[in-house]
């Protein structure tokens, strides 16, 4: 925010301050990058013994399956909220309902949809009996795991599934929450001079809210990568469907998330509408 | 530049005003004359702002906003389906109470509307920032640092920033909502010099609860009370021959 209020010798000073930090950060990145390098398979064991291993094609693996989709959902939720925010109107019924339904979703931790995509993948592709053999063994040019079509549009179905419920709704609440922090003010001092809604969006209320905008899209990615986190953990070899244990868990968090979404819907936006 | 028009720029016929279940304004007339200032007195909370939001339409965004009756700019129903609303609000154009400069330089707030209305290139909005700002009584004070934070500048300052930046889109109508309601005496004798300047080529609107701040400065005056408009006419009659006991008791200050 602070950005669009500086004079040009200031945001010198400033981008040259954030180039420093930009370079130590990034030597520290090298310096990271080569030690895991060096870790190999060290620590990390694949399931079989795969030709390749280490950190790099699993990073590139998560990340080629991860950020295409989860860039596409982040868009679709940013532009669905400018919908929700600018055009629909406080009072319209389809705003209010699509608000609780996202403010239900927002609440659910990613867990539990990580174990929704493990479902869609155990059910659509069978995916449990190959889990000793897992499709990393076929190695493309690229370094990065083939994976057989079956299993492609098995876990096109379980991604999207994920980030219709998991990435989008976090999209739209903080980009909700961004567009509104825009003081009505300035929205006002811009339409009295004649602009449009849409010159007042563009000029006025976005370069305000994109620094919180963009920070509610890397929440909703790196919300699509705990899950991914999650499912490397119950990837356990040799395991066959889904564990008891993690279906009690599941229908507890459920519960315990169902609860708290309800509160936080009843309680927060009451006091936020007279504060 | 307006042409002088013999009728009254802005009339109001019959107007009513709900928030909600909530009546703001009951059945206002009058008309307003070009090139005069127009004060609206009252005490808080009695529909002054409203009103005047009615004029530019403003209050179109604020949610079970309910209208009734006329009226009517330069003869034509502003609320009449299908009319251009940007372009009645560059006709018609605002200062708040509360100075809201852009974040942006002093330059490029002033430059805004010029912007808006189509002009890009930069001798021409060299033009026109330099003329809102002298016409605003800002230029000597600002010229040094024009493309600085606006920030920087008293309260006083920013809010006849705001004014030069109101003037660049040439509007007929001028409405002041309270401008000097967070100033010091010394900018409110500034801001209201500026506003017998301007009365030469705008028309003003001028909200206010000091009542001696506009039994100085308006030609004619109107007294609002409880959302009803109890007495309209010129502020020489108001403030020294009410007609009404209520008007009397207000610009005495017995009441409110």
């Amino acid at each position: 925010m602070a950005i669009f209020s500086m004079t040009r010798p200031e945001l010198r000073k400033k981008i040259a301050l954030q180039g420093i930090a930009f370079i130590i950060v990034g030597a520290a990145f090298i310096f990271l990058w080569n030690t895991l390098k060096k870790t190999q398979a060290a620590n990390i064991q694949t399931p079989s013994s795969s030709r390749i291993s280490g950190t790099l094609p699993s990073l590139l693996s998560d990340l080629n399956l991860i950020l295409p989709i989860s860039l596409l959902a982040v868009l679709f939720g940013v532009a669905f909220a400018f919908y929700l925010e600018e055009w629909l109107p406080t009072t319209s019924k389809v705003r209010s309902f699509i608000e609780s339904q996202v403010a239900f979703f927002v609440e659910i931790p990613s867990l539990l949809y990580g174990l929704l995509a493990i479902t869609v993948l155990f059910s659509y592709a069978d995916v449990s009996k190959e889990i000793g053999t897992p499709p990393i063994q076929n190695i493309n040019e690229a370094g990065l795991a083939a994976i057989p079509l079956q299993h492609n549009i098995a876990m096109f179905y379980a991604e999207t599934l994920v980030f219709i419920f998991m990435v989008i709704p976090v999209a739209i609440k903080t980009t909700q929450e961004a567009l509104r922090s825009v003081a009505t003010p300035i929205r006002e001092s811009a339409y009295v001079l004649g602009a449009n809604h849409w010159q007042v969006l563009a000029n006025r209320v976005v370069p305000l809210a994109l620094p919180r905008i963009l920070a509610g899209g890397c929440r909703a990615i790196s919300r699509s990568l705990a899950v991914a986190a999650l499912l490397i953990g119950v990837h356990i070899p040799g395991t066959r469907g889904i564990p008891d244990r993690f279906m009690l868990f599941l229908g507890g968090a459920l519960l315990l998330s169902t609860i708290s979404s309800f509160l936080i819907e009843i309680y927060v936006p009451a006091t936020a509408r007279h504060g | 530049m307006q042409t002088k028009k013999k009728g009254p720029i802005l009339s109001i016929h019959n107007l009513n005003v709900w928030y909600g279940d909530n009546q703001i304004l009951d059945s206002l007339s009058f008309e307003v004359q070009p090139r005069q200032i127009t004060a609206l007195i009252g005490p808080a909370n009695c529909g002054k702002s409203t009103l005047v939001r009615c004029f530019n339409r403003l209050n179109d965004f604020t949610p079970n906003f309910r209208f009734n009756g006329e009226i009517l700019f330069n003869g034509k129903d502003m609320y009449k389906k299908k009319t251009d609303v940007t372009a009645i609000r560059k006709k018609i154009g605002m200062v708040f109470r509360k100075p809201e400069p852009f974040r942006c330089s002093i330059y490029e707030n002033v430059a805004y509307g010029a912007r808006i209305a189509g002009i890009n290139q930069a001798s021409q909005l060299d033009a026109v920032v330099q003329k809102s700002l002298q016409r605003s009584g800002l230029w000597d004070e600002v010229e040094p640092i024009l493309h600085g934070n606006p920030e920087q500048l008293s309260i006083g300052q920013q809010q006849r920033l705001c004014i030069a930046r109101a003037l660049t889109v040439e509007p007929e109508i001028l409405i002041f909502d309270e401008p000097c309601g967070e100033l010091d005496p010394i900018e409110t004798v500034k801001i209201e010099n500026l506003m017998r300047d301007l009365r030469n080529d705008f028309t003003l609107i001028f909200v206010t609860n000091k009542r001696r701040q506009a039994a100085r400065v308006s030609d004619s005056a109107g007294f609002l009370y409880c959302g009803e408009l109890i007495e309209f006419g010129s502020t020489e009659k108001i403030f020294t021959n009410p007609q009404d006991t209520r008007t009397e008791q207000y610009v005495t200050g017995r009441l409110g």
